[in-house]
């Protein structure tokens, strides 16, 4: 599965790992475990990722708004960048 | 008055239940009769280590009727800070719920604490009705859960004194359907935000605290419900402008924002996404049963730090900061010029929980010093600039790096440690902390990772390290946090997730 994002999955756990709290690694994570339930984030860093998209891919959700769930690992944010991507 | 069972509905709009005023009556008396039978008597303290639902609300009433002080706790605390701060208030009862965690209950037992769940309270119901004015109502910690805890402490003269000055100020009409996102062992979310409203018989409803998915879905909660009013703190609003569709039917008559002061550019913002511009901003300390000033008419233009005029309160701005002298000379600042900001007000606490010493540090002749820095403009607004407190305001919560130094001081492989804010695009600020090791190894910085889990709440772990070889100092040997914060961010954090995944995957 993570052959099928290349780089642009690169980008995100690098992303991730940015925003991330320290007690697990970002890599430990399947591309379906969510992230907040995980522990890897705090619940109210979807903002960065809302952010991180806007500035990387151009998406702008605040015109669309968001179900919390896209966001909610890093499969179903990859798979948002690929239907929103501009 | 306020204490007559005049209250208003409470509702949970996310799970849809609602108890009316009949059924918060009949909760209440099944409270007490339970309370009654657990032996709670005037004077006796009760640990809520749970809340944001309806039961905490007439666990609330229950126990102020039997002359009880209510003590709310965060629930995200480790057993070893309830432990700390049951060792300090000594409470007589703990009323917990289904989501309390097992080891949460086994420390307050083995602390002499009697337990009971909220929701077992059998169909009998008595009355009482033993509130004093001077009696102690509420207990709310500040800081020191992992050292020497600061109790602010209330009784129904101060918490009164509050709520009519709001009332005095604002009415009630606003506060008709009233919308709580603040969590309830906070004065903001607890006095002003929940019991201001729903004690003058208006409705409250009341959800889980700063969760993401219900913030990003604010506008059809306030259309769902009709909210008139509600108070945030700025990280919600941060997720909501960017995330939330605004509120089409024009419900908001008062929007209220604690915590930190808005910058004008995002009070415009708010005004735009909730219809009106009746926005402004709640200032308050827990010391001064939260909300002691604001705008009244909150349609004027927005200004960075605008707070506005005292609420039941006088505002002055002085030189000094000197708690260890009297008043009496003249030390006001003039309009415009910056200085500390001081407070006199009827709802001023009746003193930190048996430290006297800290009550005098903080009180001069009846006037509370806030630590704030501000002026008063030509108007008499009073309009905030900073402060000059060590606190961390991680989202409207108040971390206190001491709190977080001790923990780390007691493991033993650490020399020296200085915990301070960082600035945090979400939060506002968030906690970094500089640590000097006796060795550096990888073991080193896991065991100390693990001993900081196991006795400080998630809120407070530092979210970047950094390993020094010491802590700079000022010629006195005092820690500046500042400074110290400056010479870190010169140099990258220490990578501890890679560090600890290599602990995991060995």
């Amino acid at each position: 599965m993570n052959e099928k994002w290349g780089p642009r999955r690169q980008d995100l756990i690098r992303f991730l790992r940015e925003i991330q709290k320290a007690g697990l690694p970002v890599e430990s994570l399947d591309d379906s475990d969510e992230l907040v339930a995980s522990g890897l984030i705090d619940s109210l860093a979807i903002l960065q990722i809302v952010i991180y998209l806007e500035d990387t891919y151009g998406i702008d959700l605040s015109v669309r708004g968001v179900d919390p769930e896209q966001l909610g690992s890093i499969g179903n944010i990859l798979d948002l960048i690929e239907q929103e991507r501009p | 008055m306020l204490l007559e069972l005049s209250v208003g509905n409470l509702i949970e709009p996310v799970s849809g239940r609602r108890w009316d005023r009949a059924e918060i009556g009949c909760q209440v008396a099944r409270r007490i009769a339970r309370l009654q039978k657990h032996g709670l008597a005037p004077g006796d303290r009760v640990f809520l280590p749970f809340g944001n639902r309806l039961e905490f609300f007439v666990e609330l009433l229950a126990i102020w009727r039997l002359g009880g002080c209510v003590i709310p706790i965060d629930n995200r605390l480790t057993a070893f800070e309830v432990e700390n701060l049951a060792r300090a208030a000594t409470p007589r009862l703990a009323v917990v719920d289904e989501a309390t965690p097992a080891e949460i209950i086994q420390v307050l037992s083995t602390s002499g604490v009697n337990v009971i769940q909220t929701t077992e309270t059998g169909t009998d119901e008595a009355a009482a009705s033993l509130v004093g004015l001077e009696s102690d109502a509420l207990m709310l910690f500040t800081s020191g859960s992992t050292g020497d805890p600061k109790g602010v402490v209330h009784t129904h003269r101060s918490l009164r004194a509050r709520w009519m000055s709001l009332r005095d100020h604002l009415g009630v009409v606003a506060f008709e359907k009233t919308l709580c996102m603040l969590p309830t062992h906070f004065g903001h979310g607890l006095i002003c935000n929940s019991l201001f409203p729903w004690l003058s018989g208006q409705d409250l409803y009341i959800t889980q605290p700063f969760r993401p998915e219900l913030v990003m879905r604010l506008g059809t909660l306030v259309d769902e419900s009709g909210i008139t009013f509600m108070s945030s703190v700025p990280p919600i609003w941060r997720l909501a402008l960017k995330l939330a569709r605004p509120p089409q039917r024009g419900t908001l008559q008062r929007v209220h924002c604690g915590s930190a002061p808005l910058s004008a550019h995002m009070w415009e913002d708010i005004r735009r996404w909730t219809g009106t511009r009746n926005v402004c901003n709640a200032y308050g300390i827990t010391e001064t049963g939260s909300w002691v000033a604001g705008l009244v008419d909150a349609g004027v233009p927005a200004e960075d730090g605008l707070i506005g005029q005292g609420w039941g309160a006088v505002v002055r701005v002085l030189h000094t900061n000197d708690t260890t002298q009297s008043l009496d000379r003249e030390t006001r600042c003039a309009p415009g010029e910056s200085g500390f900001v001081w407070l006199n007000t009827p709802a001023l606490m009746k003193g930190y929980f048996r430290r006297d010493d800290l009550t005098r540090q903080a009180v001069v002749d009846g006037w509370f010093m806030t630590g704030d820095i501000g002026f008063l403009d030509d108007r008499g607004r009073l309009v905030l600039r900073g402060r000059e407190r060590d606190e961390i305001n991680k989202g409207g919560m108040k971390i206190y790096p001491s709190d977080i130094d001790a923990v780390v001081e007691s493991f033993e492989r650490a020399t020296d440690v200085c915990t301070f804010a960082l600035d945090d695009p979400i939060y506002g600020q968030t906690v970094g902390m500089a640590v000097v090791l006796a060795d550096q190894s990888d073991e080193t910085i896991c065991a100390l990772y693990q001993w900081m889990k196991a006795h400080l709440a998630e809120p407070k772990m530092p979210v970047r390290w950094w390993v020094i070889d010491a802590i700079p100092r000022t010629s006195r040997g005092k820690i500046n946090r500042d400074a110290v914060k400056a010479a870190c961010q010169n140099q990258p954090p220490l990578d501890l997730p890679g560090i600890l995944g290599k602990g995991t995957s060995s």
